[in-house]
């Protein structure tokens, strides 16, 4: 809403600097978006005299003048100089006072004036029109100044043209302050100021020019659409530029001056609030000498094209004025309908004054896609009490502005009476809500000033009776008063407390913080936290080469902003490829980085999905560049799988095992680099190598390695300990082993092996190296080495011992595995 | 005089030995040659029968004197000969300590999740729980139930990103491009479903993530956090949710931080405000950074409406509470003044490591 200072000037005593009720705005919760000095894009603009006007020599309709400008032109004696303007205008002679923007001068619009060659003719001005000043929409020729005009003089100071817009943000519950008037009793109520306004009334309402009920009737099909609908008719206006008066106010609320009648019609609105409509009355069909208005629901597939000439395709949820039932005039509360539309020729006029449903308005104007002043009114409520005094108000300026003759009465269809509702406001559950020792009286005098009616009670403590002024919807119930109260008190001097709490405690679960654990593992563990859009391309999937299987059905935006983001992901790892390839774009090689997020899985009979928490992983590179002092391997395969195993310890999730991923179930994974992770029997997620055609899709030349794990799975898994093991006081011998088996034997199997021939003496197992050599170890086989500890927790092992357990574990090895001993 | 003679020469013979000695093993060397079995002092220990017995006490004297000379002499070379060489190493293993450490890297947490946590931490330590919710949700949850009227602007398709409802079970018919499945524009869903799930008291956050629809700039992503909080107790005033907040702005941007509180309106909070802190470039001056306000604008709150406590079944007139919003980004952003929010969610490392 803007807010011209000098209109709120003639309503309510205002301070005299602006800022100053700007500060008062804030503190009551009216936001200001922006201060607007009106005129200052104006500048360099003077008023002027014709000293000079000869026909152009090289054009017949442009004359080249001499402008008085007085001192704003001198010659290096500081003696006033005519300046040379070439003029096209054709409605000014010499002699003539006028407005001339010289070179360096501002318009509205960021037109700047230069000096320049008209037909071979220097100009060093322009002479201006009073639409290029923006005041209205007057463009037929020059300004003519009163004759008594000084020269030189800068036109908006001289015109008084200046005034401050505040331009406020109104919340979506305060329809009344969307017009002036409700702006008035706001800064009323703000300030404990009186507020004087001043409506026009009509001067001569005659039955000698028609009666409106003679002319006009109104039906309302269904009340629930529209409240009320008044009908005025006036006659014989004579369509022409607005006052500049009102032209100046209709500007200043930010719409375009058009003609006087729809200026009439817009300048109302901002004053109280009310949209109004004008059709010209010619256009509307007439049965029985009579125009009649029926408010009723669009039907589908009816078509209106609207003031803006859109042709819109309406809905049964929408509703329209027609005449006499048939083809739209109006869109209802949104816009009016073009066949109906004021023009130069409009003779009458029919004004329509009225209220529509709210709901309706707003699902109207979001359907088309469609805004107006109208709309934004209507979908916050306009106050149907009022419909009949703003058409009043319209009908005196339509009088004095448009030259009309104002037809006897008004059809009047108010089906739904509104009725303000009476509320009780007890003064110590303000105080108690508030935690601030607001007064009973101040309580009621600016409710009052709200254009509440407030009856007292007994003493401070009683309750008061208060009924709210129909134009605040707002204000139903008692909280609504405190509300009111408290704004207009001050938020900011109520004293800061805490809650005097008693019976509650709080802090973090043992998920939570096993979730967070989760995070500083694998921050400790080297992956860098991201965070990655939960949209997806629908693509996605099968761009990883990952099956739709057990991921449900997508959740699907139905207006998504782009198209690779229409829908919620169903995996994390596409996110994270992106991030990556990002990264390798930007020229980042090292990449290492986790996120723990949502995936949707949604179902074809539920509205809303599973959300299943996920931890994935992607890395790629090194752990870090070359250093002077150390030099770091690419990644591979059993750097993600290490840390999936620090995790899972970390976790205490025990009984962990990394089965060989089926290449048929895990298409995104190169085959003999990926592992499903279990533990406890139960699949938490798998670890492997993105496979490389999945890479490629996603724009990916270097391997990449990954890990997802469910979130679920670990937290039901996670431990908070594990029973405590005594540390070993007794030394332990330690022996190598070389084995050179098969290719087909994997580590684990061999360990197993090992592990359950070596008794209760074996404490441990360590891989230290693997060998292949065609000719020293074999084809098709491998050697492992591994460092063997045999301890007894209750003595020192003898050598004899030692040597009777190795050798009972080596025979058994070797026929377990198939095996030898590399010696 | 003889042995005496040996004895005297022995010792000078050693130290003259020690004297040149460069290494362990030399120094053994010298004390094998004369302590050792077959050593020059030794020897002459042996011959000791051989002496006068009226020589042989001065004689005795004189061979020990000698010996424990020699003993101490290479003890005392040993030690040297060990600093020397202590020396040597130090010397030799001096470094240019300007050379970068050896460092193991470990990685950063995501500026969003740690400012969460913090959040979290701060109102875990006032005795809140943290909750959770869909991110999928229902328009009631979203909406209804958070008192905003069923044609309420906020709720339109610009303003919310609505989902295909796949079970509509023939409810009325919406506005296109709208369903009754949506995805939370706001964490304030989830106090909804601890009212229903909870009795009063209730103090509780839940921090989250929430979409709308605005295109991803500078300022803006269509995927952003909250940290939604919520407080119902008997008694609870206006008052409190300024100390409560108070204590968070000074928390989270430091002590010397001021508040401010401007009346605003949202659906299921009345009284409503925004809450300002004072800006920490110009410390309430104005700069360019707060717009020349001095203010930054940091969150919404406001005392539940009643209608919301109706609508979970809480008694307003026994219970009162109240709710405040906080947008993580923007506390992120004014910590950090950070140029561009889409770097949130590039998962560049260079800026990742920062944080």
């Amino acid at each position: 809403m803007r807010v011209s200072y000098e209109w709120l000037k003639s309503m309510v005593d205002v301070p005299e600097d602006p800022q100053d009720l700007v500060r008062e705005f804030v503190r009551t919760g009216t936001e200001v978006e922006a201060v607007e000095r009106v005129g200052a894009d104006i500048t360099n603009v003077v008023t002027s005299q014709v000293v000079e006007k000869v026909p152009h020599p090289d054009s017949d309709h442009m004359f080249v003048c001499k402008m008085d400008v007085g001192m704003r032109n001198v010659d290096e004696n500081g003696n006033p100089v005519p300046v040379q303007v070439v003029c096209g205008a054709q409605n000014f002679e010499k002699g003539d006072k006028t407005v001339t923007a010289l070179v360096g001068a501002t318009l509205p619009g960021d037109v700047k004036i230069k000096k320049g060659k008209l037909r071979g003719v220097e100009s060093y001005g322009m002479n201006c029109s009073s639409r290029e000043l923006g005041m209205d929409s007057d463009h037929s020729g020059i300004m003519i100044l009163p004759a008594d005009t000084p020269v030189g003089l800068d036109f908006i100071e001289w015109k008084g043209m200046s005034d401050t817009v505040i331009d406020c943000e109104i919340t979506p519950n305060r329809p009344d302050c969307l017009s002036m008037c409700g702006m008035a009793v706001e800064v009323s109520a703000m300030l404990d100021e009186d507020t004087h306004m001043d409506l026009p009334s009509i001067q001569n309402e005659s039955a000698d020019f028609g009666r409106t009920a003679d002319l006009v009737d109104v039906k309302i099909d269904d009340p629930e659409l529209c409240g009320r609908y008044t009908a005025r008719v006036v006659r014989n206006v004579k369509i022409g530029p607005s006052p500049e008066w009102l032209a100046r106010r209709v500007i200043a609320a930010g719409a375009r001056p058009i003609n006087n009648v729809v200026d009439v019609t817009n300048y109302v609105m901002f004053l109280t609030g009310q949209p109004l409509h004008a059709f010209d009355l010619g256009k509307l069909a007439e049965r029985d000498g009579k125009r009649h208005i029926v408010v009723r629901a669009a039907k589908d597939g009816e078509r209106l094209t609207t003031l803006d000439e859109q042709e819109r395709e309406l809905t049964s949820d929408m509703v329209v004025i027609t005449d006499d039932g048939n083809a739209p005039v109006a869109l209802a509360g949104v816009m009016g309908g073009l066949n109906s539309d004021i023009d130069e020729d409009t003779v009458d006029v029919l004004l329509e004054s009225a209220v529509f449903d709210s709901g309706h308005v707003s699902r109207a104007s979001r359907n088309l896609d469609l805004m107006s002043e109208a709309s934004i009114r209507f979908e916050r409520q306009v106050d149907g009490e009022k419909c009949a005094l703003v058409s009043d108000i319209a009908a005196a300026l339509f009088e004095q502005c448009c030259g009309a003759q104002v037809c006897e009465g008004m059809v009047d269809e108010y089906p739904a009476p509104v009725a303000a509702p009476q509320i009780e406001l007890r003064p110590d559950r303000v105080r108690t809500l508030c935690g601030a020792p607001i007064e009973t009286g101040f309580m009621a005098r600016r409710l009052e000033r709200l254009g509440c009616t407030v009856m007292r009670g007994a003493d401070e403590h009683s309750a008061m009776q208060v009924v709210a002024p129909t134009n605040r919807p707002d204000l139903t119930r008692e909280i609504d008063l405190v509300e009111e109260v408290l704004r207009l008190w001050g938020e900011g001097d109520v004293e800061p407390t805490l809650p005097a709490a008693r019976n509650h405690a709080g802090g973090l679960t043992v998920e939570q913080q096993r979730l967070r654990k989760i995070g500083r593992v694998l921050r400790s563990s080297g992956l860098s936290e991201t965070s990655t859009y939960n949209f997806a391309d629908p693509r996605d999937l099968e761009m990883l080469g990952m099956s739709e299987e057990g991921r449900g059905v997508p959740v699907k935006i139905m207006r998504p902003l782009v198209a690779d983001q229409s829908e919620m992901r169903r995996d994390m790892i596409p996110g994270l490829l992106r991030s990556v390839a990002y990264n390798l774009d930007h020229g980042v090689s090292n990449v290492h980085l986790y996120e723990i997020g949502r995936v949707f899985f949604g179902s074809e009979h539920k509205s809303q999905p599973e959300e299943p928490s996920f931890v994935a992983g992607v890395m790629c590179g090194a752990w870090n560049d070359d250093q002077w002092n150390r030099k770091y391997p690419n990644l591979d395969f059993f750097d993600a799988k290490g840390i999936v195993e620090n995790l899972l310890e970390a976790l205490r999730i025990t009984k962990v095992r990394f089965k060989v991923a089926d290449p048929g179930k895990y298409g995104w994974l190169q085959p003999g680099r990926a592992a499903e992770v279990i533990a406890q029997g139960e699949l938490l997620g798998w670890v492997g190598n993105i496979h490389p055609m999945s890479l490629k899709n996603f724009d990916i030349d270097v391997p990449v390695i990954a890990f997802e794990l469910s979130v679920k799975a670990l937290l039901r898994l996670a431990k908070r300990e594990l029973p405590y093991e005594d540390v070993p006081t007794l030394p332990g011998v330690s022996i190598d082993l070389a084995l050179v088996v098969g290719e087909d034997m994997s580590f684990e199997q061999v360990t197993q092996r090992i592990k359950s021939a070596g008794g209760k003496l074996l404490s441990d197992v360590q891989l230290f190296d693997v060998y292949r050599d065609p000719v020293r170890v074999g084809k098709g086989k491998k050697s492992m080495a591994f460092s063997l500890t045999y301890r007894a927790a209750d003595h020192t092992l003898t050598s004899e011992e030692v040597d009777k357990a190795h050798n009972k574990l080596v025979t058994k090895v070797m026929k377990s595995t198939g095996g030898e001993v590399r010696s | 005089m003889a042995m005496s003679d040996d004895l005297n020469a022995i010792q000078e013979q050693v130290q003259k030995a020690l004297a040149d000695a460069h290494s362990l093993d030399d120094l053994e060397k010298i004390r094998v040659a004369a302590l050792g079995k077959k050593g020059s002092l030794t020897a002459i220990m042996h011959m000791m029968g051989k002496v006068p017995p009226e020589e042989r006490p001065a004689m005795g004297q004189l061979a020990n004197t000698v010996r424990a000379n020699v003993d101490s002499a290479i003890k005392k070379a040993k030690v040297e000969l060990a600093k020397k060489a202590m020396d040597a190493r130090i010397s030799a293993e001096a470094a240019d300590i300007t050379l970068p450490g050896r460092r193991l890297t470990p990685g950063t947490e995501h500026l969003i999740n740690s400012i969460r946590e913090e959040i979290e931490d701060i109102f875990a330590g006032m005795g809140y729980t943290v909750e959770d919710g869909p991110y999928v949700e229902t328009t009631y949850y979203n909406f209804t139930a958070l008192n905003a009227p069923e044609d309420h602007p906020s709720r339109s398709a610009k303003d919310t990103f609505y989902v295909v409802d796949n079970a509509p079970e023939g409810k009325e018919s919406h506005v296109l491009g709208e369903s009754d499945v949506l995805l939370r524009t706001q964490t304030s869903g989830v106090q909804v479903h601890v009212m229903e799930e909870k009795k009063p008291p209730i103090y509780m956050i839940c921090p989250g993530t929430v979409f709308r629809p605005d295109t991803a700039d500078a300022n803006h992503l269509p995927q952003f956090t909250q940290v939604e909080g919520l407080v119902v107790d008997e008694g609870i005033t206006f008052g409190d949710l300024k100390g409560t907040l108070d204590y968070f702005c000074r928390e989270i941007f430091g002590k010397d931080r001021a508040t401010r509180y401007r009346p605003h309106f949202f659906p299921f909070t009345e009284p409503s405000c925004e809450v300002d802190v004072s800006c920490g470039v110009c410390h309430g001056k104005g700069c360019r950074f707060c717009k020349n306000t001095g203010w930054l604008e940091i969150l919404g709150c406001g005392m539940v409406d009643p209608n919301v406590f109706k609508y979970v079944g809480i008694d307003p007139e026994k219970y009162s509470g109240f709710a405040f919003g906080i947008g993580v980004e923007r506390v992120a952003a004014l910590r950090y003044d950070l140029p561009d929010l889409r770097m949130l969610m590039t998962g560049d490392m260079r800026f990742l490591k920062q944080f």
